[in-house]
């Protein structure tokens, strides 16, 4: 009698058992990707090819900028975090008190700035120099620079954008001028700068289709290049930098399979699909 | 019939024509009207958001500890051993009047206890554009955190629900009212904090006028003194890969009070130091901080500091001979471990060990015995150690459940561990204190045990 029962005990708890691991199975793992608009394009396309390959991995991404990406990362609410510019030592602090780790920084791709300018402006180059002063209100009229005598219209990223931070760390190296409009995302600047004439704008490399891509140099006596695969490659672009993925912890499970892939050669050949480079 | 039919084609046409420019320029006085429209919108359009970025300057912050305690102090008075509390009720106000400016106020709301913990002002210097020394400087003025580990880190986010002993023995209140500097270069992960304060701590500090007359101050806005306190800290972390970080440090205190009586006693209660009204009693000390934060199966932390130093307590107060009670310098030392370690996404456990001994000059079986013969004129040989040059040890457990970014509940229990005293040669315990019951009945607490008092806390956080 007492085989009996322990013989239904055992069959019951396996069903359970049974259910539970199927219920797990059956149900796809979600990733949250939160971060970045400048990785938003990129990270959607991830997203897209390895779902397909991937059918029982969920990956939902959304933007918001790099800032609103590393609070979430700390206050727990994504698993992964676009960011166009390094964790501060502040938001490291924060990540320790909250889960005794510094996080783990992975470069997934690389970009240059690229500064937007109106297809009909007699501007075709600047220096970082000039941008520091035209971004920092000191040049305010295209003639300044070779232009038009016309008033410089500034557009520019709202200040939860890591692209904000790092055009601000280094190019500008000063305080924003007052009459610079923010945008929410790189397309609305690029959209902003194509209807004005005046206008200058900068953002993500993959953002620059039809609109004209101002060459940049470091100083007076230097060679000005474009954006492009070689240059930022080989860093003869001045404003390059490393887009990154920041996660809590080592990865495991199906977010490392997720970052392995993009590391891979498949990962990094749609980042030169989207319009940036690799960084393998 | 041709004619007429050119007339009324012509009639027609002029109609039409008058009709389609009647209809042009209504359209066109429509858009006018709807142009102004958008222009009127524009206008508030840029009021608000000239009203908003004004705003957006403010950010208000804090926490509330709703905590329910349970514990074995017998000694309190009334007798109490278990109630429901508001820990901390803060509200944190930060202004960025400008790049690099910051105002911050901070009130503490706990019922029966309003104060105000923060109040500063911080200047980030923006003068240096590029070089090591860019965005380096930064200058507090105000009431703020000492720096220290434990003191700045925060409350809401500290692991037991109080600080260690020696923190709380050395730091009262943790702010004090003075000037900082903090060179934080951004290239290299070092900081160093340089810092002078009024040094009356937490605002009451007992001591006594030249007659001899007891009294404490507790205007906590002004020196009582000239003497400053001055502090310094520096860190540095290094980072060990993808496996975490080690971050070490040092800081020390070079503090004095001002003396009131004409002798100092040191913690051997046998020393005696001349000293004169007036003169500086110093109380100084040094310690040595580590953390270290391991990724080994989701986060984990061991953190740590030791302090030890001479501080001090002024006197004054007459003896019924009439002769003044001396100042008294005890050397200390103190430590504290924690082990934390986060358990998933939602749950941390987190254990610590914390030690203080106030008199490393004596043990516990020097208490209340008769063995130091001091400078009769004083009278000084009359005093004896108290239980007030007890160690403690306390081991604190506590487990954390987060249920979400703002709500964390937490249960910890605390440990408490008295240094024992001595017994006489008829086996009695040389320090033995009594106490009421609630009920009424009296009770005793024999300090050559170890007694209970241990803690019981369960916490509600709200933090936003």
């Amino acid at each position: 009698m007492n085989l009996i029962k322990i013989k239904r005990i055992a069959a019951i708890l396996s069903i359970i058992g049974i259910s539970v691991i199927s219920f797990a199975f059956m149900n796809p793992v979600k990733i949250t990707v939160k971060g970045s608009d400048t990785m938003v394009i990129l990270a959607q396309k991830w997203a897209e090819v390895f779902m397909k390959k991937n059918p029982n991995i969920s990956i939902q991404v959304t933007g918001g900028g790099s800032g609103v990406g590393v609070s979430a990362l700390i206050n727990g609410s994504t698993d992964i975090c676009n960011s166009s510019r390094k964790m501060s030592q502040t938001e490291i602090d924060k990540l320790k008190a909250r889960y005794n780790t510094l996080g783990i920084e992975i470069p997934c791709a690389k970009d240059g700035i690229t500064v937007y300018l109106h297809p009909t402006n007699k501007v075709k180059e600047l220096t970082i120099k000039q941008l520091s002063d035209i971004y920092s209100g000191r040049i305010t009229n295209w003639k300044s620079v070779g232009g038009v005598d016309a008033e410089i219209k500034l557009y520019g990223r709202e200040n939860s954008s890591g692209t904000y931070v790092f055009f601000k760390d280094n190019v500008v190296k000063a305080d924003y001028a007052a009459n610079c409009q923010t945008l929410p995302g790189t397309a609305a600047v690029v959209n902003a700068v194509k209807k004005d004439i005046n206008g200058i704008g900068y953002g993500g490399a993959a953002y620059s289709t039809g609109i004209e891509i101002c060459k940049v140099k470091k100083d007076a006596k230097s060679i000005a290049y474009a954006a492009t695969a070689e240059t930022i490659k080989s860093n003869q672009y001045p404003i390059t930098r490393y887009l990154y993925m920041y996660v809590r912890n080592r990865p495991s499970g199906a977010i490392k399979t997720y970052i392995d892939w993009i590391l891979s050669s498949e990962g990094q050949a749609l980042v030169t699909q989207v319009g940036y480079f690799p960084v393998r | 019939m041709k004619k007429l039919f050119l007339f009324t084609i012509l009639i027609l046409s002029f109609v039409i024509q008058a009709k389609s420019q009647s209809v042009e320029d209504s359209l066109k006085e429509q858009i006018g009207e709807i142009k102004d429209r958008i222009s009127g919108l524009d206008e508030r359009l840029l009021t608000s958001e000239s009203s908003l970025s004004k705003l957006t300057k403010i950010k208000l912050s804090g926490y509330i500890q709703a905590q329910y305690d349970n514990f074995e102090n017998k000694l309190s008075a009334p007798s109490l051993y278990n109630y429901f509390s508001i820990r901390r009720a803060r509200l944190k106000v930060t202004y960025e009047a400008a790049e690099g400016i910051k105002f911050v106020l901070q009130p503490d709301f706990a019922p029966g206890s309003l104060s105000l913990k923060d109040a500063y002002v911080v200047l980030n210097e923006q003068w240096i554009k590029s070089g090591i020394l860019k965005k380096t400087f930064s200058l507090w003025a105000g009431k703020f955190n000492r720096p220290n580990y434990e003191v700045e880190y925060s409350s809401s986010q500290r692991e037991v629900p109080e600080r260690s002993l020696i923190i709380r023995t050395l730091y009262p209140g943790e702010r004090a009212i003075g000037a900082k500097l903090e060179v934080t270069p951004e290239s290299i992960p070092l900081k160093i904090q340089l810092a002078i304060f009024n040094g009356n701590d937490g605002g009451f500090t007992q001591y006594s006028d030249t007659t001899g007359k007891s009294t404490s101050n507790t205007i906590e806005n002004k020196d009582y003194d000239n003497f400053k306190d001055y502090m310094a800290r520096a860190t540095y972390s290094f980072k060990l890969g993808s496996f975490g970080g080690l971050d070490i440090g040092a800081h020390a205190y070079f503090g004095s009070l001002k003396s009131s009586t004409n002798a100092t006693l040191r913690s051997d209660y046998k020393t005696i130091d001349s000293s004169k009204v007036g003169n500086s009693v110093s109380r100084n000390w040094f310690g040595g901080e580590f953390q270290f934060f391991a990724d080994v199966l989701g986060g984990m932390s061991l953190k740590g500091e030791y302090i030890t130093g001479n501080n001090a307590t002024l006197g004054g107060a007459k003896f019924a001979n009439g002769n003044l009670l001396p100042n008294f310098q005890n050397k200390f030392a103190g430590y504290y471990v924690y082990l934390i370690k986060n358990v998933g996404r939602k749950n941390q456990f987190a254990f610590r060990y914390d030690f203080y001994d106030p008199n490393t000059s004596v043990s516990g079986s020097d208490v209340n015995v008769l063995k130091f013969t001091g400078d009769n004129t004083m009278k000084i040989g009359a005093l004896k150690c108290t239980k007030a040059d007890l160690a403690y040890t306390t081991y604190t457990l506590a487990w954390h459940y987060y249920f979400d970014d703002n709500i964390r509940i937490t249960l910890a229990y605390s440990i408490v561990q008295n240094e024992k005293v001595g017994k006489n040669a008829s086996g009695t315990s040389n320090l033995i204190e009594t106490y009421t019951n609630p009920n009424g009945t009296p009770g005793t607490i024999d300090y050559s045990q170890i007694f209970r008092e241990n803690q019981l806390t369960l916490r509600l956080q709200a933090k936003f």
